[in-house]
């Protein structure tokens, strides 16, 4: 009389696919399954089918060339320990990825999982957002490519088609300046309560030549406003202009409030933690 | 190299026993705080699935509880929290457990529920219990006040007249879980008529008794045996899952194993949220003159412990001071939120952070040292308590001392804060242990100390060791069942090594009378030692412990006392908990995260047994009072708990332990307990320096947010 739910490890991306496709909303898609794992415990989900992915073929490399790309199923753990992102430009990448909950759950989270997931209450989100990171995508129609930020549409809500899946991450040449912060309003293995990713270029000449500021974890998806940056453009970064980004985030910013902070805790919080993010550029 | 079974994994934890033909259960829970229950149909449960409702248990005593009979095995007419059992099923499998759940109907009717003490012992808010037999020493009083406990020394409140100053201020603490890493597991079955449970419980006859009660069996006919838990900081006291385990094994004919699920474990028994108003008289001097403490313990849907939570806490918060004029007004109320019940630093935690607080906003406001300000006025060898007790072994100066001495405690005292406790021990209690020697030559300690993880057994080894002057090699503990262990009131209250050490002091002496007895000497001219017995002075004689196997000898060990609930006079502990804590801390002004940047506890530790236990014990200790202190509050919507995960509820994790140091202060006649001594001092401790730094904090957590948000402390 118990129903199981059907357990399905496909071994080539087209068979996993063919198998998305062919089961619609019943199919969850499992990777590392830290995400899945705590729906279905906690019985907030009831699979009629999972598609595990583990057992497909090439979807965990990591490419360090002109671009970083990320495999889908590239665990937190490789990515944060990989010698060859360390030394390269991205190792903000590497650093971001280490930041997440704890050894255990970083060996079993993956790359595809935390951008699938969609949970706003994550870090690599908003860093990939900052850096321009794209995800490329395959389906019964093709592939097709878009920006990380157009991915992740609002709280476990993504762009991703019934008939896709998430084949890699790729991120371009970081610019000069990266840094992502990591807010904790509790413990060190908590969930970020706030997250500032800042990416900037700044010329030979001191002046910010680009301008990229992310904040996660306070909405339902990374939020960025261009405009509030735009006093930096040209310029050189000073104390007044980081706290008046600061300012501008935490006036724009839609806030939450959860177990980790208030909605009106988190505004305070922002103003702080984007122009603590930007001081270092004004030294 | 003999491993410890913890690392080997060989261990068999409540949660791992098992035997041929088990059943699983599972437990259908109420969604509701409050309702009506207007039908149950458990029709489409498939028949090889056992099914216990209300109808099962109508031969059984209707309510048990260890002080208050309040609680049913399952709900009656009526659920009162969120997470009350309703239905409780075994079957062959898990899975088939958690399947009959979806299929059992259960119609509920809301009712309106309380949960604010206060509001609950208010006119206009629901009763929860109709009618209960309450013991003649519990002081109902009221809309839902389970216990009141009372205390009155010298003038009371008139006392204030004498004072110069006078301050008043409100505190609160938070519901907290016990988040032991094994949950809550029990296996019963029934065979010959006998009840058999295997449990993790620190409080072995008290589950015996109750049950025997419930089942209306004469105790000789119900077995409790306890096997090592994987933690339980209070959790696993009295009963909790043996009556619904042992229920479902008699209507099922088959052993029955139950294991609790981590979100069931946040609705099961947790820690009291409580609130204090306290009021502090002093001269300008400092000398403090009268205090009152009025406390509200909000004990749940079940008074389970409450009452003596509300008691200890009461007389905690009067703190470890000479103050002639005291008044204590403390109630334990029914709401309907989980129960509450014992929870590691009992009842003191909450005590002591609204006392402690309290002293420090004192100093503050005359201008005082708070070191002095303590010292002034610490309890010294021959004072009186407000109990009325004299108080001897004092040591609160020594802890205290060398507390502040680890933070550099001077002018400066900038982000510092201190903290000083005095915490009850169980009493009036007692205690049994028998000493066996087996046909292998080894001594037998029979005894009914459990294990949660605090290593027992080499300090039980110890003692019997010093005390027979055997080496601890010949000496090991024999299982922890209560047909093979003398009765022992329980292991709670940082008791057990102070009452086994007597205990087995005498048991010893009267094996050593046996043995001399068998080899016809007198017992001083006996020698004990590796070889065996022996005869002082006559190297012939000799025999091997094996040729000796099959005597035994008994000791026990009692305290007498107990507080008239309405005077709070008489004896409230038999000795004392004494301890102090030191902190210096940083503030984020603008986040408010706090960073520990020294913390260091002085325990009275009396004769230190197993130091490496010891020291384990006061580690784990002071990480608990960090996670009080900055992380721990479980967060309830009407009723529901909200954070009950550990994603959600969130413990300190390794890292967010600070470097910390203590010290045992050593000396006197006894071993005295300290499983639990820092966790009420360092919260306070922590609190005083984060309110040295500037904020004004007078409710925990501390969270970060709290902090930003406190007033300025000045």
């Amino acid at each position: 009389m118990i129903e199981e739910p059907e357990w399905h490890s496909p071994s080539t991306l087209d068979e996993a696919i063919a198998l998305k496709s062919r089961l619609g909303e019943a199919g969850v898609v499992v990777a590392g399954g830290t995400f899945t794992g705590i729906l279905v415990a906690n019985g907030l989900i009831k699979p009629k089918a999972f598609i595990h992915l583990a057992k497909v073929q090439g979807l965990d490399g990591i490419d360090v060339g002109e671009e970083l790309r990320l495999g889908a199923l590239t665990t937190h753990r490789r990515v944060e320990l990989s010698p060859s992102i360390r030394q390269s430009s991205w190792s903000c990448v590497a650093d971001c990825f280490g930041l997440v909950a704890s050894p255990r759950i970083r060996n079993q989270a993956t790359v595809g999982g935390v951008l699938c997931d969609a949970d706003y209450a994550s870090d690599p989100p908003t860093l990939l957002v900052a850096l321009g990171a794209r995800v490329r995508l395959r389906g019964r129609a093709g592939e097709r490519e878009m920006q990380v930020a157009d991915f992740i549409r609002d709280h476990y809500q993504t762009a991703l088609g019934a008939d896709e899946l998430l084949l890699e991450v790729v991120i371009p040449q970081p610019p000069v300046h990266v840094k992502y912060v990591k807010f904790l309003s509790r413990s060190s293995e908590d969930r970020p309560c706030v997250g500032v990713a800042v990416a900037a270029d700044i010329d030979e000449g001191g002046l910010c030549r680009s301008l990229r500021v992310v904040v996660g974890a306070v909405s339902g998806r990374p939020q960025e406003f261009p405009e509030a940056c735009g006093v930096a453009l040209g310029e050189r970064m000073t104390i007044d202009i980081a706290n008046e980004i600061g300012r501008r985030y935490s006036d724009l910013t839609p806030t939450l409030s959860d177990v980790r902070g208030s909605a009106a805790y988190r505004r305070r919080l922002i103003a702080v933690l984007v122009r603590r993010s930007l001081e270092p550029l004004a030294a | 190299m003999m491993l410890d079974p913890r690392i080997t994994g060989r261990i068999q934890y409540a949660q791992d026993q098992h035997m041929p033909g088990m059943l699983h259960a599972r437990i259908l829970r109420s969604p509701y705080a409050h309702a009506r229950i207007v039908s149950i149909n458990t029709a489409a449960v498939p028949r090889d699935v056992v099914c216990l409702t209300r109808d099962d248990v109508t031969d059984l005593e209707p309510l048990y509880g260890p002080m208050v009979k309040d609680q049913p095995v399952v709900a009656r007419e009526r659920v009162l929290h969120v997470g009350d059992s309703v239905v409780a099923v075994a079957a062959p499998t898990l899975r088939e457990a958690e399947a009959a759940l979806e299929a059992v109907e259960v119609e509920y009717e809301e009712m309106t529920g309380v949960f604010d003490p206060v509001e609950a012992a208010g006119d206009s808010s629901p009763v929860l219990h109709e009618s209960l037999d309450y013991p003649p020493d519990l002081r109902p009083d009221g809309r839902n006040v389970c216990h009141r406990f009372r205390l009155q020394s010298g003038l009371g409140e008139d006392g204030f007249a004498g004072a110069d100053v006078v301050m008043e201020e409100a505190f609160s603490i938070a519901g907290a879980a016990h988040v032991p890493m094994e949950p809550h597991a029990t296996l019963a079955y029934w065979e010959g008529g006998r009840l058999h449970v295997i449990t993790g419980t620190q409080t072995p006859f008290n589950v015996r008794r109750d049950l025997a009660a419930l089942f209306r069996l004469p105790e000789e006919r119900v077995r409790v045996v306890v096997a090592p838990m994987g933690g339980s900081f209070g959790a696993k006291t009295f009963m909790r899952l043996e009556a619904v385990t042992a229920a479902l094994a008699r209507k099922s004919g088959r052993p029955v194993r139950a294991v609790l699920t981590r979100a069931e474990e946040f609705v099961t028994l947790n820690r009291h949220p409580a609130r204090f108003r306290i009021r502090l008289g002093a001269k300008r001097d400092g000398t403090f003159v009268a205090k009152s403490v009025d406390a509200w313990w909000d004990t749940g849907a079940y008074a389970d412990c409450g009452p003596s939570v509300c008691t200890k806490g009461g007389y905690a918060a009067i703190g470890p001071y000479r103050i002639p004029n005291v008044t204590v007004d403390s109630r334990c109320v029914y709401t309907n939120h989980p129960p509450a019940g014992a929870f590691r630093g009992y009842a003191a935690t909450q005590g002591v952070w609204a006392s402690e607080r309290m002293t420090d906003l004192m100093a503050n406001r005359l201008q005082m040292d708070p070191l002095e300000l303590r010292l002034q006025n610490l309890l010294r060898d021959g004072d009186r308590f407000a109990t009325g007790e004299i108080l001897q072994d004092v040591r609160f100066a020594d802890c205290l001392r060398a507390a502040a001495e680890m933070v550099e405690w001077g002018s400066d005292r900038k982000n510092k804060g201190l903290a000083v406790m005095l915490k009850g021990m169980q009493t009036p209690s007692r205690t049994g242990v028998a000493l066996d020697i087996d046909a292998g030559g080894r001594v037998v300690v029979r005894s009914a100390t459990t294990d949660m993880g605090q290593r027992p057994e080499p300090t039980q080894r110890a003692l019997a060791s010093q005390a027979l002057g055997l080496p601890m090699e010949d000496i090991v503990v024999g299982p922890n069942d209560t047909d093979l262990v003398p009765f022992d009131t329980r292991t709670t209250s940082s008791r057990s090594t102070f009452m086994m050490s007597n205990a087995i002091r005498e048991a010893a002496a009267e094996l050593r009378r046996r043995i001399a007895d068998r080899l016809e000497v007198a017992s001083e001219d006996l020698v004990l030692d590796g070889e065996g017995a022996g005869v002082r002075g006559t190297p012939g004689r000799r025999v091997a412990l094996s040729d000796l196997a099959g005597l035994r000898a008994e000791g026990s060990f009692a305290t007498p006392g107990g507080l008239d609930p309405d005077t709070g006079q008489g004896v409230a502990s038999s000795h004392w908990h004494q301890s102090a804590a030191a902190a210096e801390v940083t503030v984020d002004s603008e986040t408010g995260v706090t960073t520990i940047k020294r913390l260091h506890t002085s325990v009275y530790a009396g004769q230190v047994v197993d130091r490496p236990g010891a020291e384990l014990q006061n580690e784990g200790s002071t990480i608990f009072g960090i996670g009080t202190a900055l992380l721990e509050a479980i967060e309830f919507a009407d009723g529901q708990v909200t954070n009950g995960n550990l994603s959600d509820y969130e413990i300190p994790s390794i890292l967010d332990v600070p470097d910390f140091t203590y010290d045992f202060v050593e000396g006197g006649q006894h071993a005295h307990g300290l499983g639990e001594m820092a966790v009420p001092v360092v919260p306070a401790a922590i609190g005083n320096a984060v309110a040295a730094a500037g904020y004004r904090m007078l409710d925990l957590p501390m969270t970060a947010e709290r902090i930003v948000d406190a007033r300025p402390a000045r």
